[in-house]
């Protein structure tokens, strides 16, 4: 096989089922992955949970990922926060001709051992080759099913007063890693991205209690824009207290260095959860207890007061409003 | 107008030093201050280091109001 | 909350005297008061005023349209700090001429525009630069760099303020001054002190919680003795005699002139720019820029903002066509300008 993607590869011939035979099969292996037009699946009886998304990201790898780990994290961490089992993930991929083999193969790599780490099986895929510029290396979209769990009900809308707010982790370390690894502004610092695959630390919370009102994944906008779309979505008011937010020092660094508030740096292996004050701790246990959020902590809680407003009591015992960014964070100096 | 960064030095070199905040590191121009060593704390603004700093704020706030005794 | 806060936090909120105006130059301190919240505890009786000391906010709607036609009609690559990407031109902001296929491009220091022209020789860079006394060291240094590495596809398109004969202006709009801490870790303290000999008070301040409630503090104690003051409220970092270093740099690479202030209007020997011997890197002279005079929105008051004269709100445009999202005055663009922290601190 040649050593780059070319056009061959997009066109249907024996270059695209060589490429997929070799790269996307030896990987993604499980027995609903055929040669036919779709996957035949059976999914249980009940609800189920199904959401899709696109993934392009410069650079397509980082510490702590690629782009191939991020877009089943994606999906699966999506579903998951609506209290789904992952089950099912189609992944459609769109390659700028000349990308190198023995990159796709890494990044396909990663995608079946998170995948399997996951606990999701690949069973339909997609791949389109562009001509040289008209896309930025590589963009995988990713959709996935799962079924919901028994007696688990939860939405961004059903945050109530007195919910206590906890995140799964210290924050802003995908951002943060993007941005480095980007090297446009000189830093260096020891962060890895924290995409994670989430359904397990998720699945341990429900083995304690199903009492949770809501679970969201921050993604890129960070914990902040998902604290506004639940006061919002919910019609409450958020009060956090910013000392209790775990931070990596890194990244406390590095947004010091360019003016940036880690509440709005990406995650991709964080989850906010929204529970009554009663199961708080039993929630905080049972996260601290798994990999990837042993650094679980309550943030802050649910008020009836400030609909719609994200309050942070600060250093000097005052309120002050979290201001909301207006597009792209940009470091500044003043 | 200008936000500042507080950072340790961890090397200096010709001019430019290796300033450290809280693990993020970056080259910064050092030659507007003298005497520059390794351990010292600066404050950078866009990539200059500007000023030494020689004690943490809370000591230094009860000194300034000590002063004015209140 | 330290000790030290909480002593202060006693005096501020236990302030009962007559009504008293001070006012925070600098525009990171709005933002860190902003962000601490300290404003939520002020007593009726203190009325804190945002003023002039945010380099975007003062940034004229011409600089704006001056880069606009660097980046356009010159085809330059435009580096700059992140604050001004989205200051509006008269017809666009810079994000918006990146949208339309602009080269833009953010860095952390000039330094970093030095390098990126070292890198690209083909493409013809030029630095934003803005800024009071603290940033306009970085500016010389790059320049001065450039000379030295004999760039000839580096310049800088200066609009760097200094602050002094603002401070004269400002005078009458406060009772007392919180002074930027880091302008003063430039220059020295000779000018708050001379202001003082003029009646003008205030302290200058740092900028972490304790020690902006501890400024506040003292700066309460004083004028309620009545007298005009000076107190150094910063003394880790501000050194009475500043950065003797910089200063000299300054003077090498630049001289005064009389620039204008978004809002303010001109005001003599308040700017900066290269002098004659670094010509070459003055993106003004070697692209022949034409005469560009901006065209603020009419409606806007950010002047009188910046002064003191009016509140936000008492600005036609404040909240109704000029929002956080959708800037028109440079004071909502950025979060420390005053119309974007009083905006967003009135909703709670």
């Amino acid at each position: 096989m040649e050593n780059i993607i070319t056009l061959a590869h997009g066109s249907g011939s024996i270059q695209t089922s060589e490429l997929i035979d070799s790269i996307f099969k030896s990987n993604f292996d499980n027995p609903y992955l055929t040669a036919d037009d779709a996957a035949v699946l059976s999914l249980e009886e009940g609800k189920i949970a199904m959401s899709t998304d696109g993934f392009i990201v410069s650079p397509y790898e980082f510490p702590g990922g690629n782009i191939g780990k991020l877009a089943i994290c994606g999906s699966v961490n999506d579903i998951a926060c609506m209290g789904a089992k992952p089950k099912y993930l189609t992944c459609s991929y769109i390659i700028e001709e000349g990308f190198p083999v023995e990159e796709l193969e890494k990044i396909a790599k990663s995608m079946g051992e998170t995948a399997r780490k996951a606990g999701i099986l690949i069973v339909a895929g997609d791949t389109k080759v562009a001509g040289k510029g008209q896309v930025d290396k590589i963009f995988i979209t990713t959709t996935a099913v799962g079924n919901i769990v028994d007696g688990v009900n939860t939405s961004g809308s059903f945050a109530k007063p007195g919910d206590k707010i906890i995140v799964s982790g210290d924050i802003g370390r995908h951002g943060c890693t993007i941005l480095l690894a980007r090297g446009e502004f000189n830093i260096d610092a020891d962060i890895t991205s924290d995409c994670a695959p989430l359904w397990s630390n998720i699945e341990a919370v429900f083995n304690e209690t199903k009492d949770i009102h809501v679970i969201r994944d921050a993604t890129r906008g960070g914990v902040g824009t998902v604290l506004y779309e639940i006061a919002k979505q919910s019609n409450v008011g958020i009060s956090i207290n910013h000392e209790s937010i775990p931070i990596d020092p890194g990244v406390k660094g590095v947004c010091s260095m360019l003016g940036l508030e880690p509440l709005y740096l990406a995650c991709e292996g964080r989850l906010v959860f929204f529970a009554p004050a009663e199961v708080a701790d039993k929630v905080l246990n049972a996260l601290r207890a798994c990999e990837n959020s042993t650094n679980a902590a309550i943030i802050g809680e649910v008020t009836g007061d400030n609909v719609g407003k994200v309050i942070l009591n600060t250093a000097v015992g005052a309120k002050t409003i979290l201001s909301r960014p207006s597009g792209e964070l940009l470091p500044r100096i003043c | 107008m200008c936000v500042g960064l507080p950072a340790r030095v961890v090397s200096v070199n010709d001019g430019t030093a290796i300033i450290d905040a809280n693990g993020a590191k970056r080259d910064v121009r050092a030659e507007l201050l003298d005497d520059l060593e390794p351990g010292d704390y600066v404050m950078v603004h866009a990539g200059v280091a500007i000023a030494k700093i020689n004690s943490d704020d809370e000591s230094e706030g009860s000194e300034v109001m000590g002063l004015l005794s209140i | 909350m330290n000790e030290v806060i909480e002593k202060a936090r006693e005096i501020i909120t236990g302030y009962d005297g007559p009504k008293v105006r001070i006012m925070e130059v600098c525009g990171t301190h709005t933002h860190e008061i902003f962000r601490q919240g300290i404003r939520s505890l002020l007593p009726e009786n203190i009325d804190l005023i945002s003023g002039p000391g945010c380099p975007v906010c003062v940034t004229p709607v011409g600089f704006i349209d001056e880069a606009i036609f660097l980046a356009t009609e010159k085809n330059c690559l435009i580096t700059t700090f992140g604050d001004l990407i989205k200051v509006p031109g008269t017809e666009m902001n810079l994000a918006k001429a990146r949208a339309n296929g602009a080269k833009i491009r953010p860095v952390y220091s000039p330094d970093d525009a030095v390098e990126l022209a070292r890198e690209n020789p083909d493409e013809d860079v030029v630095f934003l630069s803005v800024g009071f006394e603290t940033t306009t060291p970085s500016s010389c240094l790059a320049v001065k760099k450039a000379k030295e590495l004999n760039l000839n596809n580096f310049s800088i398109l200066t609009a760097n303020k200094s602050m002094p004969n603002a401070y004269l202006k400002l005078k009458g709009s406060a009772d007392a001054f919180i002074y930027p801490g880091h302008v003063n870790a430039i220059t020295g303290n000779a000018v708050c002190k001379s202001l003082k000999d003029k009646g003008v008070s205030g302290v200058v301040a740092g900028f972490t919680a304790t020690e902006l409630m501890s400024a506040l503090a003292v700066t309460i104690e004083m004028l309620k003795k009545g007298e005009p003051f000076f107190v150094n409220c910063y003394p880790r970092v501000v050194k009475d005699e500043g950065n003797p270093a910089a200063i000299k740099l300054m003077d090498e690479v630049m001289e005064l002139c009389d620039t204008q202030w978004r809002g303010l209007g001109i005001i003599e020997k308040s700017g900066m720019k290269l002098k004659e011997e670094f010509a070459d890197f003055d993106s003004r002279i070697k692209y022949n820029i034409p005469a560009i005079e901006g065209k603020p929105n009419p409606g806007c008051r950010c002047g009188e903002v910046l002064q003191g004269h009016c509140k936000p709100s008492d600005c036609p445009l404040f909240g109704k066509i000029c929002t956080p999202l959708h800037a028109i005055g440079a004071c909502m663009v950025s979060d420390e300008g005053a119309c974007s922290a009083y905006y967003q601190y009135n909703q709670m």
